[in-house]
C-alpha cells in the first residue's frame, strides 16, 4: 500500500536535509579546525603590501594593530633563495633618508630594528659596496607592521620578503581578528598542508 | 639639456621586449618574444625574423650582422635575417641579455657568470671582463648585465648592486666608475640596485627601476639630464636603451611592450 506524498511532505525532508547539511558541514568544520587541519594564513598575492602593482602607497599595518595576540601572530619573513643581498635593501634601509658619509642611507626602516645584516662569502674590507649581505629577521621583535614587506617588492626589491602567520603565535581564533579587518581579505583560512607550504 | 618625447613604437611585441640597438642607417633593432623586429627611423616595421629560442638581446655590426643573445646561444643573421652561425658554449654563453662591439671583439654580457665575455669575431674566447673582484662578478639582482662601448673602446658597465657604472678596458681591467647611491637626489642611483642598463653615445645614458627614470651623464658622471621619468608603466624594469647618431634616445617599457623615443631639444 502506498501512501499519498503531500507538498508538506515534500517541503518537510528538504527543510530537513538542509539543516542537516548545514549542519553536517559545521560539523566537518570544526572537527577539522579542533584538528588544527584549517589555519589562517596571509595570502601574499592579495596582501597589500606584496601584492605587485600597488607601489607609491603606505605600507598596511592592520596585522599589527588588529591581531590580539601581543605584538602579532603575523611576523614578517625573508625567503632567502630570491634575496638579490643587496648592498643598499630598500626593506633595511630608509632609502629616502640622507645619505651619510659612507654612501648609506642614515635612517634604517624598521621601526622596531628587527632587521639585522652581515656580509656573506668573501667580504671586501676597502669597499662595503662590493660585498653581498645576508638579511636576518629578528622574529621576536617583528610585529608585523608590514613596512619592509612593502620597500622590499618588486619593482623596488626581489620580493623575497612575506607577512606569514606563525602558528606557534596564532592562537587560531575562529574569527581572525585581522581577517575581519583586512579590506583585501588577505588573510584566509587554508588546511595546513597549503599553509606549510608557504612558509 | 632637455628632452622630448617625439614618437612612441608600440603594437609589435605579444610578451617580452627585451634588447634596443640601432644600426649604421638609424634603422632601430628590437629583440622580443622570438623575434627580430627592424623599424625604420619613422618607426614603421621593415622587417622581421624568428630567432630559435627567446631573444634577450641584440646588437648590430658595422657590417650589418645581427646578433641575438638568448640562453646558452648566440645567433647570428646576416643584414637579411638569415642565420649564418650560432654560438654555443656550455661555460661561457649562459643568458646573454647584452652584446656589443670592442675593436675586433665581440662582448657578451652574461647573467649566468654575472660577467661580459669577450670573443673574436669568429667566436673563439679572449677573456672575461667585471670578474676579477672580491665578490667575482657584477652585482645584477635584477638579473640582467648590460654595458656600451664608447669609441676609443672602453666599456662601461652597469653595477646595479654598487650603484655605478663600471669603466674598464678590453682586458678586463677597472679603470674607475661613475655614479651613486642617493634616494633623492636625481644625480645618484636610487633604489636596491640601479642603474639597470646603459647605452653609450655622445653621453653616458642609463635607466633606472622603481621608479622608472632615464638620464644622461657626461662621461665623468656628472648629470647632464633626466630624459624621462613619467610615461612609463612604474612596475618595469630592465628596460634596454640605444642612442643613435643624433642624440635620439629610444627606451623599452618591458610591461607596455613599446619603445619610446625622446629627443634633445634645441636651445
Amino acid at each position: 500500500m502506498s501512501a499519498d506524498v503531500t507538498r508538506r511532505d515534500v517541503l518537510g525532508t528538504a527543510v530537513r536535509g538542509t539543516v542537516l547539511a548545514v549542519l553536517g558541514g559545521a560539523t566537518a568544520f570544526l572537527v577539522k579546525k579542533a584538528n588544527g587541519q584549517i589555519v589562517w594564513q596571509v595570502d601574499a598575492a592579495r596582501c597589500i603590501n606584496s601584492r605587485l602593482g600597488e607601489n607609491g602607497v603606505a605600507a598596511c599595518n592592520l596585522c599589527t594593530t588588529e591581531c590580539v595576540v601581543p605584538l602579532s601572530a603575523v611576523r614578517a619573513v625573508n625567503e632567502h633563495s630570491r634575496c638579490g643581498r643587496c648592498n643598499i635593501c630598500p626593506a633595511y634601509f630608509n632609502i629616502t633618508s640622507a645619505v651619510n658619509e659612507h654612501g648609506y642611507p642614515s635612517e634604517k626602516l624598521c621601526p622596531r630594528d628587527a632587521i639585522t645584516r652581515e656580509p656573506i662569502g668573501k667580504a671586501d674590507p676597502e669597499d662595503p659596496a662590493n660585498n653581498f649581505y645576508e638579511y636576518v629577521i629578528d622574529e621576536s621583535k617583528c610585529d608585523g607592521c608590514g613596512k619592509c614587506v612593502m620597500q622590499c617588492k618588486e619593482p623596488l626589491g626581489l620580493g623575497s620578503i612575506k607577512l606569514r602567520v606563525r602558528y606557534d603565535k596564532c592562537v587560531n581564533c575562529n574569527r581572525c581578528s585581522i581577517s575581519k579587518a583586512c579590506p583585501q581579505d588577505a588573510v584566509i583560512q587554508v588546511p595546513v598542508g597549503r599553509a606549510i607550504e608557504a612558509i | 639639456m632637455q628632452y622630448r618625447h617625439v614618437a612612441t613604437i608600440g603594437g609589435q611585441f605579444k610578451a617580452t621586449l627585451s634588447g634596443l640597438a640601432i644600426d649604421a642607417h638609424g634603422h632601430l633593432y628590437a629583440a622580443g618574444d622570438s623575434e627580430i623586429r627592424v623599424f625604420d627611423s619613422g618607426g614603421q616595421l621593415r622587417r622581421r625574423w624568428a630567432t630559435s629560442r627567446p631573444v634577450l638581446s641584440v646588437a648590430v655590426a658595422g657590417d650589418g650582422t645581427v646578433y641575438a643573445g638568448q640562453e646558452r646561444q648566440i645567433e647570428i643573421f646576416d643584414a637579411s635575417g638569415k642565420l649564418v652561425r650560432t654560438w654555443r658554449n656550455q661555460k661561457l654563453v649562459g643568458r646573454v641579455t647584452a652584446i656589443g662591439f670592442c675593436g675586433d671583439g665581440v662582448l657578451a654580457g652574461d647573467t649566468w657568470d654575472r660577467a661580459i665575455q669577450r670573443f673574436d669575431r669568429d667566436g673563439k674566447f679572449l677573456n672575461t671582463i667585471g670578474k676579477d673582484n672580491p665578490v667575482n662578478g657584477l652585482l645584477i639582482p635584477n638579473g640582467v648585465v648590460d654595458f656600451g662601448v664608447d669609441a676609443t673602446g672602453v666599456i662601461y658597465a652597469a653595477n646595479p648592486g654598487k650603484h655605478r657604472v663600471e669603466r674598464y678596458t678590453e682586458g678586463g681591467e677597472l679603470l674607475g666608475h661613475i655614479g651613486r647611491f642617493d634616494g633623492n637626489d636625481p644625480a645618484g642611483f636610487t633604489g636596491c640596485c640601479n642603474p639597470t642598463n646603459v647605452a653609450i653615445g655622445s653621453a653616458l645614458y642609463t635607466t633606472e627601476k622603481a621608479g622608472p627614470r632615464v638620464k644622461a651623464y657626461d662621461f665623468n658622471g656628472k648629470l647632464l639630464a633626466v630624459i624621462a621619468t613619467d610615461l612609463f608603466d612604474t612596475t618595469c624594469k630592465n628596460m634596454d636603451i640605444a642612442v643613435d647618431r643624433s642624440g635620439r634616445v629610444y627606451v623599452a617599457d618591458t610591461v607596455k611592450l613599446a619603445v619610446f623615443v625622446f629627443e634633445p631639444v634645441k636651445a
